[in-house]
């Protein structure tokens, strides 16, 4: 900073610390002489000199070592329906991990592994009609978990099941009922995926065929919801009929057979794992596929 | 398919005249479908499950409104009466039967509205019914549950979308 700059910010400082505690509000209807007003003036003047010399290039006042990196220029990708069906793909896979690490870990047995089976079954076949179609437009099909969601959803609320010594992560005393909330919000979140598809699909044909998975993946998300909340299948949330009709619980439950009037896109909550010391477990929102998740072709 | 690789036309939003009339059939059947309901619950059925089928009747008219929402003044708002009176009888008081008879009519509106979604030219009413397929597919689960199927020996009856060849829900 130049000698004349701290003479200025020097001046600012006296002028500031004059005002304070001043009532300006019988000041202002009294005496704001002319004086005061120049004063006031010449301190906006000095101050915004004082902001444009502190601007200046040659005011190198401030220290910095070395030169910033210039930004990487983002990669210039255009969200298409080879991506769009790509990314389906990836996410049936997620849920085929899901379904065979469950089925090797034995955790469900009787009747809810039966259920288990046909899902990962119409799950391979989903996948099978993604990657067809995905050919079909002269796209590559991808063959694996959607690494992204398989990072930060699948393979940490697989530990919070089954546990992992490796990080301290208890099993949970639970595995069946957390298997089966795992998988309720997986499907949700299918299906959601399907629909939030259909205003992106620029392919009305398309459009269909990816509804038609959805509503099969809605109905997996059901079927689990209706052995979760057997006693109450269809929320009454949000809708308008009689208070006879509606549940006590100031809240919806976790899952329903039917827990909105509209498929919806928002994240679908499961709460899983060990209580911890506090008896608290936790909540995993999951969410449809974003920018950052969706599978681009290299 | 025909679809081109990339997305990057403008996608057609509003709905055009053709989509329209697929809407406006989509409405009809949806207001056949919360009638039949209301049949069904009026005659004494629902037993345990009573404030499900007042709930599925609710969705139902909700969607006859969203659709009217849609295409404003152009929308019938009215039922599709060949429809309902080919059911109707169907819906009477006892439970098991009447929800039977309810999945049967979801699961061929379900067939219907998959169509549908793959016709409309319009992505904002593509979208629209694509959120209430999701939703009627999950009926079909609800009712298979309230007509006492069993999840394992009759799977299909849950997860399967077959469409009754006794509806006349719009095939577009």
């Amino acid at each position: 900073m130049s000698h004349s700059n701290r003479q200025e910010l020097q001046a600012l400082t006296k002028i500031v610390r004059a005002t304070q505690g001043a009532d300006f509000g019988s000041a202002l209807q009294t005496s704001l002489s002319r004086r005061r007003f120049f004063l006031a003036g010449g301190a906006t003047i000095s101050f915004g000199a004082l902001l444009a010399a502190c601007g200046a290039g040659e005011s190198t006042g401030i220290a910095r070592i070395g030169d910033s990196v210039p930004d990487n220029a983002l990669a210039d990708v255009e969200v298409t329906d080879v991506v769009l069906l790509r990314t389906a793909t990836s996410l049936e896979y997620n849920a085929i991990h899901v379904y065979e690490a469950v089925a090797s870990a034995g955790i469900l047995s009787g009747d809810a592994a039966t259920l288990a089976a046909r899902f990962l079954s119409d799950h391979r076949a989903h996948a099978e009609a993604t990657s067809s179609l995905t050919e079909q437009l002269g796209g590559t099909a991808f063959t694996q978990p959607n690494p992204r969601l398989q990072t930060i959803y699948v393979e940490p609320a697989l530990k919070l099941i089954v546990g992992d010594s490796g990080s301290g992560i208890k099993p949970t005393a639970d595995p069946v009922a957390d298997v089966l909330a795992l998988a309720y919000a997986l499907e949700t979140i299918a299906g959601s995926t399907y629909q939030a598809y259909i205003p992106k699909l620029s392919d009305p044909a398309l459009r269909g065929s990816a509804i038609g998975i959805g509503e099969q993946e809605a109905r997996h998300a059901a079927l689990i919801g209706s052995l979760l909340n057997p006693d109450r299948l269809v929320s009454s949330f949000g809708l308008s009929i009689a208070a006879q009709y509606r549940e006590e619980a100031d809240v919806p439950a976790l899952a329903y057979a039917v827990p909105t009037s509209f498929g919806t896109l928002s994240p679908a909550p499961v709460i899983l794992g060990a209580a911890n010391e506090s008896g608290t477990r936790t909540t995993i929102d999951l969410e449809t596929p974003s920018l950052n998740s969706l599978i681009y072709e290299d | 398919m025909t679809a081109s690789k990339t997305n990057s036309a403008p996608p057609v939003k509003r709905p055009t005249a053709a989509d329209v009339e697929l809407l406006s059939a989509a409405q009809s059947t949806e207001l056949a479908a919360r009638d039949l309901y209301n049949s069904a619950i009026a005659a004494g059925a629902g037993g345990n499950h009573l404030a499900s089928l007042v709930a599925l009747s609710a969705h139902h008219d909700a969607y006859a409104q969203s659709i009217s929402s849609l295409i404003g003044a152009d929308a019938p708002q009215t039922r599709d009466d060949e429809l309902f009176n080919s059911l109707v009888a169907d819906f009477g008081s006892e439970t098991v039967g009447a929800a039977l008879a309810a999945h049967g009519l979801e699961n061929s509106i379900v067939a219907a509205h998959t169509t549908l979604v793959g016709e409309l030219v319009g992505t904002d009413g593509a979208a629209l019914m694509a959120s209430i397929v999701i939703t009627e597919a999950r009926h079909c689960v609800a009712l298979a549950t309230i007509a006492g199927k069993s999840a394992v020996a009759d799977i299909d009856l849950f997860l399967v979308t077959t469409a009754v060849a006794t509806t006349s829900a719009p095939s577009a």
